[in-house]
């Protein structure tokens, strides 16, 4: 048995999504330094920009939770691992996505109910003044393209890791097309003197981070009160649990079953049902393919009370 | 080739395009050949530099320089306003006003080094067109303000 919390068949594909993650955080670094070389007074900029630097904590979070479920060991005082670790990493990520989100859209409310003017000045570059805008929308465009390629590498390997960190991350980087487009709208719209264009364009970039935020914060709570496994792409229960249910129900039917999720993994609960007989290692009631089967990491039996079993 | 030269000349074109003023400064300016002018310390009236840079804006603008009185944070309501097109005076490098106007580049700097004061052109927030107008005359006045 594995003395960490990783399941030997996923150590493969986490070192890849750990090379990934590393590549990620150095595009996401240099979309960082290029946006905010060519800040300026922008609503539209200064909220993209934040938004692509806290694009830098669910892989962080994602890499710190690797390391731990990778290399620290179960001991005395943490028996079961640090599988736990992913799920809080998700929790913290979505925190942070949720309370910046919220910032980014009172201030992008509060300039469009002030009617804030936006100044965009002109920057010299080799002898010539060149209007700021113009490096603001390069930066914006460069902006979008690793976030595209890294998604798209991201999410197959989130799937195969049942990954809620790197999901979101990947669907957020997938995603950034939308918040890339509304910033050059909002830049050209602020050079074409629409004043409200700036802060419109932060509006919708805020509430793209807000509503990111508070579908990983609605999972990631889910997770950490022993809800029932949720889906890795929404709310939703999960597909996998479902069938898990359904398959320990068939076997036990007048038992309670019960299931959670800690990080990766799902633990189960049947109530009121004594254990089978012969000796089964809990990925005997996975139902589908042997390659998930080391989702299901405990089936544990609890006996209804002698009280009940003699009525 | 020539698609590529075309495409070039294009951007050209469309860089010359943008900024607008959401105000409409430049163009108001444009139309009617005046531009208005306050100082903020009406002794500086006599400092080369100002008149340097106004004759610039002139040249540039193929305007002339209506000159206001005033003095103090009064000017700076009637940029905001709309009602002044440029106001000239010595601030401070951290000046509280750089939030509510927008600065050009400073022609020339005085004062300590911990507290810099520097003479600079102050406009109406957001007009990015006639920022950028006076922004380019002063960098053609100006080493520092070309150095900044």
């Amino acid at each position: 048995m594995s003395q960490t919390s990783l399941p030997q068949e996923l150590r493969e594909p986490m070192a890849r999504a750990i090379r990934l993650e590393y590549w990620n955080i150095f595009w996401t670094l240099t979309i960082i330094v290029t946006m905010g070389l060519v800040l300026g007074q922008s609503e539209t900029m200064k909220t993209a920009w934040i938004e692509d630097t806290l694009g830098l904590v669910p892989p962080v979070m994602f890499l710190i939770a690797a390391h731990m479920e990778r290399h620290s060991h179960r001991s005395r005082r943490y028996p079961f691992g640090f599988e736990r670790v992913n799920g809080l990493g998700f929790f913290v990520a979505a925190v942070a996505l949720t309370a910046v989100g919220g910032l980014l859209l009172y201030n992008a409310l509060m300039a469009l109910g002030t009617q804030e003017h936006a100044t965009v000045g002109s920057i010299v570059i080799l002898g010539h003044d060149l209007w700021l805008g113009w490096l603001m929308l390069a930066a914006q465009i460069y902006s979008l393209i690793p976030p595209l390629f890294i998604g798209r590498k991201e999410l197959p390997l989130a799937k195969q890791l049942n990954d809620k960190l790197l999901h979101t991350d990947a669907l957020m980087n997938k995603a950034n097309w939308l918040t890339g487009a509304a910033g050059l709208a909002g830049i050209i719209g602020l050079g074409l003197g629409w004043w409200w264009a700036d802060s419109l364009a932060a509006a919708i970039i805020s509430v793209d981070v807000l509503n990111d935020g508070i579908k990983a914060l609605r999972s990631s709570t889910a997770e950490l009160v022993d809800g029932a496994p949720r889906a890795l792409s929404s709310t939703d229960l999960s597909q996998d649990a479902q069938k898990v249910r359904d398959r320990l129900q068939a076997e036990f039917p007048d038992a309670t079953v019960r299931l959670r999720e800690t990080g990766r993994l799902i633990r189960a609960e049947v109530h009121d049902t004594h254990p089978p007989s012969e000796c089964r290692h809990p990925r005997h009631y996975w139902p589908d393919d042997e390659d998930r089967a080391w989702r299901l990491a405990q089936v544990s039996f609890i006996p209804p009370m002698e009280a009940d079993e003699k009525s | 080739m020539m698609r590529g030269a075309a495409f070039a000349l294009l951007l050209l074109g469309a860089c010359d395009a943008l900024p607008r003023d959401p105000a409409g400064t430049s163009t108001q300016i444009e139309r009617s050949r005046i531009f208005t002018v306050a100082l903020a310390d009406p002794a500086l009236r006599s400092a080369p530099q100002v008149g340097r840079l106004v004759e610039e804006i002139e040249r540039r603008t193929k305007a002339r320089a209506q000159w206001r009185s005033g003095s103090g944070e009064p000017l700076f309501q009637q940029l905001d306003e709309g009602r002044i097109d440029l106001v000239i005076g010595r601030f401070t490098a951290d000046s509280p006003w750089a939030t509510d106007v927008a600065f050009a580049p400073a022609l020339s700097t005085s004062g300590t080094k911990d507290v810099p004061i520097e003479l600079k052109a102050a406009m109406r927030n957001g007009e990015n067109r006639w920022i950028m107008t006076v922004e380019r005359a002063s960098r053609a006045i100006s080493q520092e303000a070309r150095d900044q």
